[in-house]
């Protein structure tokens, strides 16, 4: 049971909730044990009790943060990508050693993919663990079938566009498995689609597969890249508009930070009309902004998008910072928006689709210090 | 005892040495010694470097005042003939217990090699260039190979500028080329090479009818604001399109961070063979920082006081002052010693020749604990100290600290270019002298290539290395950085 430091859980539909996009930061220490693992130094055993204990401490930080909505800091994968493509029948990695383990494998399918009869990525085991150790929200995020494609060399499908579905339908069979896991807020990372902006419509389709059925707050993520904390491209979100609007998600995290709010604009514009993940946080920079800074980023949003529909977050996952900038981000992140909660005038919040649509079902002593409402 | 004969390459050929003499009168100046044998070991270089910082035969001390006390033995083979090499080594091994009592006049104490007078020597030389070239009667490019800097080279640059123009155009194609379009050098000499490459550009700029130039800012970026003052002469036809920036090379964002992820090209050319530098060394399965320790030969220390009128025990003092204050103000502050400006670059240029390193080898407790660069630790270096046996390597802490406060100015289609001296293997440490030596007033040494590269890649960047291609038989390397993925 996590310890929730003395303080009563928070209620799910307070405004302005604060959150991660999905990655915590690794630590040096733990990049070169991961390394090592994937230079045959480390076994697959101590590499999991490994995980699992950097797992707890990342969770305690952003409970200790004071951060909303929690997640895992996907500290078990190895990047964004091949953390899904290893696991996926199908997929040939014809040389699994890497030099740092957050490169890229060499990914091929050579055969279509088969079809998704059960969940066999083993996602739902990882929430599961996180359920088991936090008592608060969970966000959980995997990356989208566009950008897994990108990293796939096809030679199975003539039409590169039937590859994206086929892992779509892969994915959906998971999400329907961590919603069975108690899982209700899911995120799809799209970190290569801004690289692609002529197929966006392609990913759109894709992420309706991806989520369909599955009765679950779904949040989209889209960013500039976060590889090895550089942007892999640069531009503007004018390229999502209208298509994403057809995207079922409730959702939609974007990085406003780095980039400066001028594209929030689009979100009235096209007539975003769900939640937004507003990225209040620079993690491609180790400097800390300050809490009045992020105050005034949240506080532009809202001239754009009701207060109702904000979620407050980082532009991207935090694994390229170092541990004490990661937690000071946070920190300064909560303490922003909580100032700018304190000077709202608004009525207490209705409906806010930004939060997770049901709670897991706990047992009886979890329940006690589970989150209410 | 160990003996390691580096420079193999000269031990077959034409050309062959014979190095069997030098190894002899080393191995018996050391068997009439009553120092352990099967604790030393004896390092035999050759130091290409005319002007250096070795006298021919020196002793360095391995985890000095422990249990674990080795000796190395070092000798120079280049000029082991000049010498009774027997005597030399019979007089650094008299002291090899106790080496603080050699006849050395020390300029400062122990300490990190990057961290040593030398490079307040090199820092002086730049920032006091008009005065020592004055002195001299000669520009510093004709001290580098070649005699020039191999910036301007003209095909080199006409590469360049193809390169950066596909990857303009296809932006462009795309709509997510930005309006202004960046280029950086950092290091500028005397602006020959910012001169070659904006004639190069507005010529095939013009012959492509792209109107790139409109959108360029060049920018010249130097530790000097001597060099800069040049550099800016030699560019008044683009004056509108160059700015100068005085900054450290070490730490170009502090000057340059309105430019994160904008810069399409940063370019530099014989930089970082002159940015300071530790070595670092794994002897016997153990980790070593080098600690180094300038000092004047007390003849050399004696000829230099009497030359200003001083007492040899006062030298170190005013070496540091003229460090501090540079020649012209020395001149100032103390007319005694020095009549004019030109006395004190005189005094100044007989410490130079005369300065020598000191070495010693200090244990590392962690490799995590030694900071190569802010924000990157001795855990680098651990593929190389480890790649097996025992090895010295140069950390080129300088050029780590500006390579990896670099990058991120890079556009995400950007590109590093950097002409310089580098290893690009690891075992290139074993067969050769990399360095430190004397450039004219400035210090040499060759770049750590691999872990340039190992950092690279840790940061999401593809470094790679080629000989440079546009003149023969020259050691220049060219690194080129780039985003992976």
């Amino acid at each position: 049971m996590a310890d929730t430091n003395g303080s009563a859980p928070r209620p799910p539909n307070q405004l302005l909730p604060t959150t991660v996009v999905g990655s915590y930061s690794v630590p040096e220490w733990l990049e070169r044990l991961k390394t090592d693992y994937y230079q045959h130094r480390l076994s697959g055993a101590h590499l999991e009790d490994i995980h699992d204990v950097a797992i707890k401490a990342a969770i305690k930080d952003q409970e200790q943060a004071g951060i909303d909505i929690v997640s895992d800091g996907e500290l078990r994968r190895d990047n964004d990508v091949d953390y899904v493509l290893a696991k996926m029948p199908g997929v040939e990695i014809t040389n699994t050693a890497k030099a740092f383990y957050y490169d890229y494998l060499d990914c091929a399918i050579t055969a279509p993919l088969a079809g998704p009869d059960t969940a066999v990525l083993g996602l739902a085991g990882d929430f599961q663990f996180t359920r088991e150790h936090t008592d608060r929200p969970i966000k959980f995020s995997f990356t989208g079938p566009f950008s897994l494609s990108s990293r796939l060399r096809n030679e199975a499908y003539p039409d590169s566009a039937e590859l994206v579905r086929g892992i779509a339908r892969m994915l959906n069979a998971e999400a329907h498995e961590l919603a069975k896991s108690g899982a209700t807020l899911l995120q799809i990372d799209e970190p290569f689609l801004a690289g692609y902006p002529e197929q966006v419509a392609l990913a759109v389709e894709a992420i309706n597969l991806v989520t369909k059925d599955v009765d679950v707050t779904w949040g989209l993520h889209v960013c500039y890249g976060n590889r090895y904390a550089r942007p892999s491209w640069e531009g503007h979100y004018n390229f999502l508009f209208p298509a994403v609007l057809d995207a079922r998600v409730d959702q939609l995290i974007l990085e406003f930070a780095r980039k400066g709010d001028e594209d929030l604009a689009l979100l009235g514009q096209f007539g975003w009309d769900r939640a937004v993940g507003l990225g209040v946080v620079d993690v491609k920079s180790e400097e800390i902004e300050p809490a009045e800074l992020i105050a005034s980023r949240i506080t532009r949003a809202l001239d754009v998008v009701p207060v109702e529909q904000l979620v407050i977050n980082p532009d991207c996952g935090l694994r390229h910072l170092r541990p004490d900038v990661a937690r000071a981000k946070l920190r300064a992140m909560v303490d922003g928006a909580a100032s700018v909660r304190a000077n709202l005038n608004a009525a207490p919040a209705g409906d806010l689709t930004v939060f997770p649509a049901a709670q897991p079902e706990l047992d009886q002593g979890e329940a006690q210090n589970a989150p209410t409402g | 005892m160990l003996i390691e004969i580096r420079p193999v390459a000269r031990l077959r050929g034409e050309k062959a040495i014979d190095i069997t003499p030098a190894v002899s009168e080393m191995i018996g100046a050391l068997c009439e010694d009553s120092v352990d044998l099967a604790k030393v070991r004896l390092v035999c270089d050759w130091v290409q470097y005319k002007h250096n910082f070795r006298d021919v035969v020196d002793v360095r001390q391995i985890s000095p005042g422990t249990s674990a006390d080795q000796l190395e033995v070092a000798v120079d083979l280049r000029r082991a003939k000049d010498v009774d090499l027997r005597a030399a080594a019979r007089e650094v091994l008299g002291y090899a217990d106790r080496p603080d009592l050699l006849p050395r006049m020390p300029l400062e104490h122990w300490t990190a090699g990057s961290q040593s007078c030398i490079w307040d020597f090199n820092a002086l030389y730049w920032k006091a260039l008009g005065e020592w070239e004055r002195a001299t009667g000669q520009m510093y490019e004709s001290a580098l190979p070649g005699g020039e800097s191999d910036a301007r080279n003209q095909a080199a640059v006409r590469d360049l500028i193809s390169d950066m123009f596909r990857i303009w155009d296809d932006l462009s194609e795309r709509r997510s080329l930005p309006e202004e379009l960046y280029v950086v050098e950092l290091g500028v000499g005397n602006g020959n090479q910012a001169k070659a490459w904006l004639d190069e550009f507005v010529v095939m700029d013009r012959e492509r009818g792209t109107d790139y130039y409109r959108r360029l800012h060049y920018l010249m970026c130097d530790y000097s604001q001597h060099v800069l003052d040049i550099a800016r002469k030699n560019v008044t036809d683009h004056a509108t399109k160059t700015s100068s920036v005085i900054l450290d090379a070490t730490k170009p964002t502090e000057a340059l961070g309105f430019l994160r992820f904008k810069v399409f090209l940063v370019y530099i050319s014989n930089v970082y063979d002159n940015l300071p530098c530790d070595d670092v060394a794994q002897i016997g399965g153990r980790h070593y920082l080098v600690e180094t320790r300038a000092y004047l030969n007390q003849p050399d220390a004696e000829a230099i006081a009497k030359s200003i009128s001083v007492e040899p025990a006062e030298v170190p003092n005013q070496i540091s002052r003229l460090l501090r204050l540079g020649p012209e103000l020395l001149a100032e502050a103390s007319p005694d010693n020095f009549a004019d400006t030109d006395a004190a670059v005189e005094f100044w240029r007989q410490c130079w020749q005369a300065v020598r390193l000191a070495e010693r080898y200090v244990p590392i407790q962690g490799l995590d604990l030694y900071e190569v660069a802010p924000g990157v630790t001795g855990e680098m270096l651990r593929p190389q100290l480890e790649a097996g046996g025992d090895i010295r390597i140069h950390v080129t802490n300088g050029a780590v600290a500006s390579f990896t406060d670099t990058i991120p100015l890079l556009h995400p289609f950007g590109r590093l270019v950097c002409h310089d001296l580098f290893t690009t293997d690891v075992m290139q440490n074993r067969t050769g002298f990399r360095g430190p030596g004397k450039y004219d007033g400035s210090v040499v040494n060759w770049c750590n290539g691999p872990l340039l590269a190992h950092i690279g890649s840790r940061k999401g960047f593809d470094v790679r290395f080629a000989p440079f291609a546009h003149r023969k038989g020259t050691n220049i390397i060219t690194m080129t950085a780039q985003v992976r993925d």
